[in-house]
This record gives structure tokens, C-alpha cells and sequence, in this order.
């Protein structure tokens, strides 16, 4: 340390005027660094986020001068469309669990290295990287009544089993799901894999050595160090049940039969392009954002508790 | 890359337990997507399929944009477009024109995006009527009839459909109907006199009865996208009334239709679905699709549009394709009516600064020659009263040209707000086709939603409350 160097002397908050003003200046910086970013994110969500907010506070009148209040998010409470639009989002949840398990499986699978497990890989990432619309127009030929999977099933001696996929309201949301789940359980795989790759292989032939078997290995030892990359997916899952599945529906069934396969998004995009109803729409895009923002509160939380947990074992 | 490449590559294996830069980063993206969807909602005006069909275009001064559709209804339309624009070109070669084809599935909202950011095309083309109307009440469209004068516009056919408070909003270009299209073939392998098809709908309902009993699927249609369904609404709701101002006025009430006046047609379709007289993938083909079984043949009946009749007459064979009105059950006085419309109209923008300029364009496409090539290129007859009607040689198509031209012509769901028929007619029709509802079911759906229709958009009940629509002739 320099004589000049005083810092090491001083007693905190007892800077003389000149230093006062410096370390002002200085504490400022890296604001103004991130000034130009702050500004771009209250622009592109700041912004819009309050203008969806007051929009959805405004109430059409037959003068066309809108009113403002909460009679958008009254309409939605009685509006049996929302109801069954938000019943119909969170039965796609279901298919996270399903999901995840089944990435999980086949990751674990693939990180065996079976053989041609790099041809499999990309086989089961495809998807993942097909436009939706492409794979949701694929889907409606297979699932259409005299479709391939129908056709399959009568020549192989199930034809009790063939149904109207997508035009019975009974199997539409099922067979949309089966279509989520089809195309994003490449991006788990990939992802759980990649994961997998990281661990330390020590501890998994500590494992063998202690004569544990593939299912107790993975159940002890793998799976408990996947934990947070797991949360990821799940949560990443989630908010695409809630607010990434528009072109599946949009795609593949228009929310029919009836209302059978309406979700949120399609009914925020039907109000506020077909029915002239942006009020409403704004409404529901309100409620759907905070469905989101809480599920990623819970999620914060959840993997602080985690963290905190990996550092008390540590 | 294998297991040792994979665990060199990545390090420290303790990393992954708390939340990586990475991690974080793919969290927050997904995070802020998710937070995003609404705020793309207002800074875009619209989702995927908006943006790509509704390209930002603002009035400018000597240059049309046209917002067009018409190849779906007449293909061809494109092509015959290009070429008007072509010859209008050598008229007034100083006049830029810009014609950008739009999408069936984003004709309204694309063209809603320019209402609400009061700038668009300088001429746009919207579906008949309801979907007209609206953007007139939405004050984004002049009269037309205050740029072209009356010497010409009383040319035009079917100019009812878009007259309101005595002005004429929009221009018709061509007429399609709805006609009844039956396989001769099959129905004298059923034992039914090709030459004579049922009028009826107890002669229709014996018809598919025979038909069914010599293994023939009696009627194919396509409802998956719920179109199929809107064709029947199209054809069996008008046939109970009396004025188009009586279905408006049911509308506006809401109550009204719960009445079997104007609901009581689903026992109807419902019966036909309960005796299996429909093709069994009718619930999972969109219309078009639907349509193709009658191409293959594999069917008896279909509901088709003067292009889709020319179709079927190329893959079934001229002389064996036969048409027919929709048997008739009605007591109205438009159960007589022929299920017929301009389909889209064209009309001037508000914010367009080329109004006249785009009157005149308009008007061209109604000359002589650019009729008779408009019949070449697409083989769909013209809605003006010049159009020479001996263009048309085929008897079949000459006969629905007729129908569609003579007498009183009504496409009723252009009479439907859009919301009432997005979420009543739509999903009505695929509740009976599914099976999943009834007709009473069907009636509540058609009170319920005319109802939420009426408290969610007060300005458009004022407007729908206001508005007297014009009869067709004859009535």
C-alpha cells in the first residue's frame, strides 16, 4: 500500500468534501452504464406492460369513450369461455410431469451410450427445432379419422381403439398434449443430458462399487445432482403450458370442437383481433401474466430454499 | 462427443447445485417472453399471424396499396389482379399500385391492426355485410357510392349487402352461391332419377336414406374448422324468415333465439348426423377437405361454390356432377332465397389520401374487357348487370349464375356480428356434427353468446341496433 493511499486510515462516512463528491461520482457509474440497458427494458416491457394494464381498465360504453374500472375482469369472471380457457390451460399442465419423467428416462438411457445413442439424440431433438405449424399440419393428418395412427390400428386389429382424435371433444386435449409433449421432450433430453455429462464420474463409480444397480445409482446419486437443471425444465414447462401453446391450438383445432380446446392465448388473440375487444383481451393477458409472475415467484423461492440446502450440506 | 469429452468440457461438477450464469440467463429469457406476450399484444398489434399478413403500409399521396383477397373464392383472382393492374398502368402511368394478396384466416384482424393504427391500404377488401359494416362503424371506410356515380354503381349486383343509412360502402366484383352438387352416378346406382333431385327435405332425407342403403355415404363435408357447419347455418336458418331485419333484430335481442324460428333447424342437421347420412371424418376435415371426398367419388352429396362445383365437374366428370337448390323445409318468406353473396367487397380507406384515385381503380376493374377476363381467368361470373352472361357455356355453372343473379340471394352469416359467429355459429354446428351437444344445447350457445356479445361490445349492439339492413329483391 502507497502512502498516498489513505483509504486503510479513514474511518467509514468520514470522507473529507473532495473524496465525498468522488466517491459519489463514483458510486454513479454503473448506473450509468446500465442506464442505456434500462432504458431498452422499460421500453420494450415496461411500457407495453402498463399500456395492457390501463387498457384492460377501460370499459367500452355505446359512445365510444371508454370508462374506466374493473368490469373487464368482472365480464371474465362470468365469461364461461375464460373459465374453460384456464380448466383447459391447466390440464396441459398435466402433461409437465409426463414430460419431464420421460426426458429424464431418456436421458439417462442415451447418457448409457446404447448403441447409436448420437443417432437417437437427434432423432428425439428434431422436433424441438421443427416450426410448430409445420408439426401441428402433420399431426391433423395423422390424428384425422381415417388418418395414419386410425389406419395403423385397424390393420394391426385395434380398431375399437381408432377415434376422431382432434374432432371428438373427449380426445382433443389429449391429443394436443401428446403434440406438446412430442415436440418438447427433445429440448429436456438435450437438456438433462448435457447436465449429465457434467457430473463427476467418481461418484457414480463410488456407486457401482458399492454395488448399487442402474436404478438405485440414478435414484441416488444421478437424479439429486440434476435437481436444479430439472427445476429449470419444469418451470421453463410451465410457462410454456400457460403461454407458448397458441400455434399448437391455433394450428390444429382453432380452440374447436365448440370450446374444447380454447386456451388463454387463443382467447386473448380472438378478442383482440377477431372480436375488436382489446379491453378484454388486455384483461385476460393481465390475468395471464400474473399467473406466470407467480409461478416464477415460487420458483425463485424454490430454488433459493435449494441453494441454501446445498450450501448448508456443503 | 463422449462421457470423458463431456465431463472435461464442463468442470467442476458442484457447478450445476446453485443457479448458473446460464442457467439464469435461460430463466430470465423464458421469464421475459412470458412477460413480454402482453406487451407484444399492444406495441404490435398482433400476434404471428398478423405481423406477417399486415405489413405496415401508410397512404401515401399518387401510390394505392390494395389489401386483396379473392383467389380462395375465385383462383385466378391473383393473376387477373396483376394483369388489371397492368392494364390501369398504361392508363395512368404516373399511379404507383401496390397489391399485397392477404390471408383467408387474417383478412379481419390484419385489416383491424390498420384500424387501430388509422393507417393502412388506401383500398381493402373485407367479406360482405357484418364484416364490412363494422368498419364502417368503426369510421374506417368512405362511401364509395360519394366517388362512383350512380350511372355505374346501380350496375353492380347484390349491392344490398353493403348499403347502409342510404349509402353504398363497398364494391362487389363477383357472385358465388351455395348450391347442393350430387353424384349422378351414384344416385342412379341408389335407384334416384338423376334428372330429378329432391326439392324437399323429406324427399332429401329419403334420398340419403337410399343412398346410405346402396353403400354410399350420402353427404360429405368438412366441419373441422367449423366452416361445414356455417354453410348449413347459411342455408337452413334462412328458411324460417321472413326479412334479414328479423334475424338482426334477434340478434340484437338475444333472447329470440332460443325460439325454434330461428334455432330449431339444428333438430334438423342433428338427425341427419344421428343417421349417419354425413361422411364419418367429418369432424376431422376442414372444409376443403370434406370437399374431396366428393372429388374421389365417395360420396353423393356435397355443398359447394361455383368454383368448387367447376372442380368436382373436372375429377367427377361433366355430365355426372348435377346441382341442386337446398331442399326446402322453410315457411319463411326467404326460404326461397339461393344461398348467395359477392363474398368480399372492396372499399376506399378513410385515411387513404388517393380516395378518388382509388374510386377510379375500382371502377376499372368493373370495364368490359376486364369483366370478360375475369371470366377467362377464373370462370366465376361478375356481379354487374354488363357482364355477359353467354360467356358461360357450362350448363351447370349457367344454372347456379342464374340462381345467384335472379331472384332473392342471401348468404346469411354475413348478417352475424363476427363474435356472434366465431362463438356461436361455429361452435354450435360442431357441437351436432361431434355429437357433443344438442340442438337445445346449440340454441343456448346462440342466447349466451349474443348476450356476452351485446354487454362486451355496447358500441357495436348500438350500431347493429341502428342499422335496418336492406332486403334482398323480391322480398
Amino acid at each position: 500500500m502507497s502512502k498516498t493511499d489513505t483509504s486503510a486510515e479513514r474511518i467509514p462516512g468520514s470522507y473529507p468534501a473532495g473524496r465525498k463528491k468522488g466517491r459519489w461520482q463514483e458510486s454513479l457509474r454503473p448506473y450509468l452504464y446500465l442506464a442505456p440497458a434500462a432504458v431498452f427494458l422499460l421500453l420494450v416491457f415496461a411500457y407495453p406492460f402498463v399500456e395492457i394494464v390501463r387498457t384492460s381498465l377501460q370499459v367500452p360504453s355505446a359512445t365510444g369513450t371508454p370508462t374506466f374500472g374493473f368490469e373487464n375482469y368482472k365480464f371474465l369472471l362470468g365469461d364461461p369461455v375464460f373459465k374453460k380457457a384456464v380448466v383447459h390451460n391447466l390440464i396441459l399442465l398435466l402433461s409437465v410431469p409426463i414430460m419431464t419423467v420421460l426426458a429424464l428416462i431418456f436421458a439417462l438411457i442415451l447418457f448409457d451410450q446404447v448403441r447409436g445413442w448420437k443417432v437417437y439424440r437427434t432423432l428425439i431433438f428434431t422436433p424441438y427445432i421443427l416450426a410448430i405449424p409445420v408439426v401441428g399440419t402433420t399431426f391433423i393428418y395423422l390424428y384425422s379419422t381415417n388418418g395414419i395412427l386410425n389406419e395403423i390400428l385397424r390393420s394391426s386389429g385395434a380398431g375399437f381403439l381408432a377415434q376422431d382424435w382432434l374432432g371428438n371433444p373427449k380426445f382433443v386435449l389429449p391429443s394436443i398434449m401428446s403434440v406438446i409433449i412430442y415436440r418438447e421432450l427433445g429440448f429436456g433430453v438435450v437438456l438433462f443430458l448435457a447436465r449429465l455429462m457434467s457430473l463427476p464420474l467418481e461418484l457414480l463409480e463410488a456407486a457401482k462399487l458399492d454395488g448399487a444397480n442402474w436404478y438405485q445409482m440414478h435414484r441416488h446419486v444421478t437424479i439429486p445432482q440434476m435437481r436444479s437443471v430439472i427445476e429449470f425444465f419444469v418451470v421453463v414447462e410451465i410457462m410454456t403450458m400457460l403461454s407458448w401453446v397458441f400455434a399448437y391450438v391455433y394450428t390444429m383445432t382453432g380452440g374447436g370442437p365448440g370450446f374444447s380446446s380454447v386456451i388463454m392465448e387463443f382467447y386473448i388473440w380472438q378478442n383482440a383481433f377477431n372480436f375488436q375487444s382489446p379491453a378484454i383481451a388486455s384483461a385476460l393477458a393481465v390475468v395471464l401474466l400474473a399467473a406466470v409472475s407467480v409461478l416464477i415467484f415460487f420458483q425463485a423461492r424454490l430454488r433459493r430454499r435449494s441453494v441454501d440446502v446445498d450450501d448448508d450440506v456443503r | 462427443m463422449d462421457r470423458e469429452e463431456g465431463n472435461k468440457g464442463t468442470g467442476n461438477p458442484t457447478s450445476g447445485g446453485g443457479v448458473s450464469r446460464k442457467h439464469f440467463l435461460k430463466l430470465m429469457g423464458a421469464g421475459a417472453g412470458a412477460a413480454a406476450f402482453p406487451g407484444l399484444l399492444a406495441a404490435c398489434g398482433g400476434g404471428d399471424q398478423q405481423q406477417s399478413s399486415a405489413p405496415k403500409v401508410k397512404s401515401v399521396k399518387g401510390q394505392l396499396t390494395f389489401w386483396y383477397w379473392g383467389e380462395s373464392d375465385a383462383p385466378g383472382a391473383n393473376k387477373w389482379m396483376n394483369e388489371t393492374v397492368a392494364a390501369y398502368k398504361k392508363k395512368k402511368p404516373d399511379l404507383k399500385i401496390n397489391v399485397v394478396p392477404q390471408s383467408t384466416d387474417t383478412l379481419i384482424s390484419a385489416f383491424q391492426a390498420a384500424v387501430s393504427a388509422k393507417q393502412g391500404p388506401d383500398i381493402a377488401s373485407q367479406w360482405a355485410t357484418g364484416p364490412v359494416l363494422t368498419q364502417v362503424w368503426q369510421d374506417a371506410v368512405v362511401p364509395i357510392s360519394d366517388y362512383v356515380p350512380k350511372s355505374e354503381t346501380s350496375q353492380w349486383l347484390n349491392t344490398t349487402e353493403n348499403i347502409y343509412n342510404g349509402k353504398l360502402w363497398a364494391m362487389p366484383m363477383y357472385l358465388i352461391g351455395i348450391a347442393v352438387a350430387y353424384n349422378k352416378d351414384l344416385y342412379k346406382k341408389a335407384g334416384l332419377d338423376p334428372n330429378s333431385p329432391p326439392k324437399t327435405w323429406d324427399e332429401f332425407l329419403a334420398a340419403c336414406q337410399k343412398l346410405k342403403k346402396s353403400g354410399t355415404t350420402p353427404f360429405s363435408i368438412g366441419n373441422q374448422d367449423g366452416y361445414g357447419g356455417a354453410w348449413f347455418f347459411s342455408n337452413m336458418e334462412l328458411q324460417n324468415l321472413d326479412s334479414l331485419d328479423e334475424w338482426v333484430k334477434a340478434i340484437v335481442d338475444g333472447n329470440k333465439l332460443a325460439g325454434a324460428k330461428y334455432t330449431g333447424w339444428y333438430e334438423r342437421l342433428q338427425e341427419m348426423v344421428k343417421k349417419g347420412y354425413f361422411n364419418d371424418s367429418v369432424n376431422s376435415l376442414p372444409l376443403d377437405q370434406g370437399h374431396a371426398i366428393f372429388s374421389k367419388g365417395a360420396s353423393a352429396m356435397s355443398l359447394g361454390t361455383d368454383g368448387i362445383v367447376q372442380q368436382w365437374q373436372k375429377d367427377v366428370g361433366k355430365d355426372k356432377v348435377g346441382v341442386m337448390k337446398f331442399p326446402k323445409f322453410g315457411t319463411g318468406k326467404l326460404a326461397e332465397s339461393f344461398n348467395a353473396t359477392q363474398s368480399i367487397s372492396h372499399f376506399i380507406c378513410k385515411w387513404s389520401k388517393n380516395k378518388q384515385e382509388a374510386a377510379d381503380f375500382l371502377k376499372f376493374m368493373h370495364t368490359p374487357e376486364r369483366m370478360k377476363r375475369w371470366y377467362a381467368l377464373t370462370n366465376v361470373g361478375v356481379a354487374d348487370k354488363r357482364f355477359d352472361a353467354s360467356a358461360i357455356t357450362d350448363p351447370v355453372l349457367k344454372q347456379m349464375y342464374e340462381w345467384e343473379t335472379a331472384g332473392p340471394q342471401v348468404w346469411l352469416e354475413n348478417y352475424n356480428p363476427v363474435q356472434v359467429d366465431s362463438q356461436a355459429n361455429i361452435p354450435a354446428g360442431q357441437q351436432i356434427f361431434s355429437k357433443s351437444g344438442t340442438p337445445k344445447d346449440a340454441s343456448q350457445l346462440w342466447v349466451q353468446v349474443a348476450r356476452r356479445w351485446s354487454s362486451q361490445q355496447p358500441a357495436q349492439l348500438k350500431n347493429w341496433k341502428s342499422w335496418t339492413p336492406a332486403e334482398p329483391k323480391g322480398i
